[in-house]
């Protein structure tokens, strides 16, 4: 409960912020600030020191795994607005709503860490991606910003009103807006009865509105589109602690329901997942852009964090906390950087080593963690999804494995194109301002912490067992 | 017969009559106009229903809010003759499966309805029974079961006003 009261008093004292504080630069500050105080009081809640409680009348349940999940999402807010601060309050004129905008984000994160009610879901997916609407169309001058947001915004509403659509047939069959399956269909013998039509297709409603947010195929069309017109610093945020809370409701919500689909789930699951590695990678590989090349390869890694519904164990749990860690520091990190790059195309990357061999170096571990190559923190993100979908067994899952290894193999060749463009191509890469020190070493820790998780990948599951 | 039957076989009466209208009328506007009698017709039907609360709602939203929108937005749209969109044969056929599918499954729920409880064939009015269409009953569930969507709906509408504050202010 901390998180999601403290985020929503945090952005509120955000937006005010605005009306006192003139400076930019102290806005940023205050907003790191805020950020601390919410790790901590989140910290407090996981350990049990301090916590809020209050008659959840059975709306939200907290569990270790969503107060986690919080930690790892604060945590990746901090340093996202660490190393790209000072890009957001440059996108317009009122830095600080963004930065209140990013806290009621952060609100919707907490509370799909911990819904137990259908309602409290279709309130956390609207107070996470409302934020988003208004982020990508913040760019008011800039005709595909403007674009973007109208696109995302229309497609948004769409998707909500198919998860509605589904709620209220869950409801209908069911009589009860609870996540988990009723327990009045168990039989005295133990054998489950099939769950009636109704319920069935509200599942599926609600699950490809749910495959809309996390933007898997065949409903990434907009992703493409919103991700390159929004201003950069947004995407950034947009493509990865967004997309990984979107990833937490998924698993929370089918964790207990999947089941009642039978085999219609197993079906629609794996034709889901091979389609989006498949249009993921395969596009991203023609791309020109870097930005857009990130924003297919963020489809394709949905594909890979799409194997924890699969197989729905422990081991896809622990991988699915290792993939949020592992993909957002990543992509925060290539975005901090693309966002310095004065040409947004493979060629502006060329000879970035010789002007700024730190910027270089740095990008290229991120890109390596994305491609999943071992000693980064990507590999053993991979290998646990993996892992999980063999342990879960089934007759598909060998043929999903070599699929997705297939697939990874695609990835390395469009990854590497930014890599060879950086060291091997003759050029003069040119940043759009004097790279800080503050800067570079923000992107170092962020390295470090890439490469320490990939050679001990328990350092973070300990944590989470601790 | 009572006042409440005749009240319910007119108000029935009319809200059949207005919905043919509102598919059949030639001017988009005359359609609109006809859909907010439906509304009206519906919301007695509520008062029936010992629903006043729900009636109330249905005016202010549906034929206040919502009619009002749409009479805007088919006038700024300038329809006419010549803009009128062709409408092709699978277009009607679709248009009739779907509106047969409803149809069947509304019939499915009214027999059902019949069948499970007894009691409820041939009535056509709740008046003085039952209570789940007053306020005082939404207020007591929204402020106890329901009192933490409530509340933290609250953040949704902050961000979009902050939003709406954000994209809208002249910069």
């Amino acid at each position: 409960m901390n998180a999601i009261i403290l985020s929503a008093l945090l952005g509120v004292v955000m937006m005010f912020s605005g009306i006192v504080i003139k400076s930019k630069h102290a806005i940023v500050s205050t907003a790191l600030v805020c950020l601390v105080i919410l790790l901590l009081g989140n910290l407090c809640d996981t350990y049990g020191c301090f916590s809020i409680s209050m008659d959840l009348h059975e709306m939200l349940a907290f569990n270790k795994f969503g107060q986690f999940f919080n930690t790892i999402a604060i945590t990746a807010t901090l340093l996202y607005v660490l190393l790209s601060g000072k890009d957001i309050v440059k996108v317009g004129n009122y830095p600080a709503e963004y930065f209140a905008l990013i806290f009621f984000v952060l609100c919707g994160v907490s509370i799909l860490s911990a819904f137990n009610n259908l309602l409290m879901m279709f309130l956390g997916i609207e107070i996470l991606s409302i934020p988003l609407y208004i982020l990508t169309g913040s760019d008011k001058k800039n005709l595909k910003s403007n674009e973007a947001s109208l696109k995302y915004f229309l497609m948004g509403a769409f998707s909500t009103g198919l998860m509605l659509m589904g709620i209220a047939l869950l409801y209908g069959a069911t009589g009860s807006f609870g996540i988990e399956a009723p327990v009045a269909r168990q039989l005295s013998n133990g054998v489950q009865q099939r769950a009636p039509i109704l319920e069935v297709i509200g599942l599926i409603f609600v699950f490809v509105s749910l495959l809309f947010k996390v933007s898997a195929a065949p409903f990434h069309f907009w992703t493409p589109d919103v991700y390159d017109g929004a201003p950069s610093v947004f995407t950034s945020f947009m493509a990865t602690i967004v997309k990984a809370a979107g990833f937490i409701a998924f698993i929370h919500l089918f964790e207990g329901r999947a089941d009642e689909m039978e085999s219609i789930w197993k079906m629609l699951l794996v034709l889901t997942i091979v389609a989006t590695l498949l249009i993921g990678n395969v596009t991203a590989v023609f791309q020109q852009s870097v930005k857009r090349m990130l924003a297919y390869s963020s489809i394709a890694q949905a594909g890979f964090m799409l194997f924890a519904l699969y197989s729905r164990n422990d081991m896809a749990k622990e991988g699915i906390l290792l993939y949020a860690v592992a993909y957002s520091i990543a992509t925060v990190g290539i975005f901090a950087i693309l966002i310095k790059m004065k040409d947004y195309t493979f060629d502006g990357y060329n000879g970035l080593a010789k002007t700024q061999p730190l910027l270089a170096a740095a990008n290229t571990v991120f890109l390596l963690s994305l491609a999943g190559i071992p000693l980064t923190a990507g590999f053993f993100a991979k290998y646990w999804m993996l892992a999980s979908v063999m342990k879960a067994g089934g007759s598909s899952a060998i043929w999903l494995i070599v699929i997705a290894v297939i697939f990874a193999a695609v990835s390395v060749y469009y990854y590497f194109r930014v890599i060879q463009a950086m060291y091997f191509k003759e050029g003069n890469a040119e940043t759009t301002e004097e790279i800080s020190q503050g800067f570079k070493i923000g992107l170092l820790i962020m390295s470090a912490i890439i490469i320490i998780l990939g050679v001990f990948p328990d350092a973070l599951l300990q944590w989470f067992y601790f | 017969m009572n006042i409440t039957h005749i009240l319910f076989w007119f108000l029935s009466a009319l809200a059949l009559v207005s919905a043919m209208m509102v598919v059949v009328s030639k001017n988009p506007i005359h359609s609109i106009l006809w859909l907010i009698l439906v509304f009206f017709a519906i919301s007695g039907h509520y008062i029936l229903l010992n629903a006043q609360f729900l009636a109330i709602v249905n005016l202010i939203v549906y034929a206040g809010a919502i009619m009002v929108l749409f009479l805007f937005v088919v006038m700024l749209m300038n329809l006419n003759k010549e803009t009128e969109q062709q409408k092709n044969v699978w277009m009607k056929l679709t248009g009739v499966i779907a509106g047969g599918c409803f149809l069947v499954s509304t019939c499915n729920v009214i027999f059902n309805a019949q069948s499970v409880s007894r009691e409820l064939a041939g009535k056509t009015a709740l008046m003085k029974e039952g209570s789940i269409g007053l306020i005082g009953t939404l207020g007591k569930a929204l402020f106890s079961n329901y009192v933490i969507p409530f509340e933290i709906s609250s953040v949704l509408f902050l961000s979009a006003m902050v939003g709406a504050v954000v994209i809208g202010k002249k910069d």
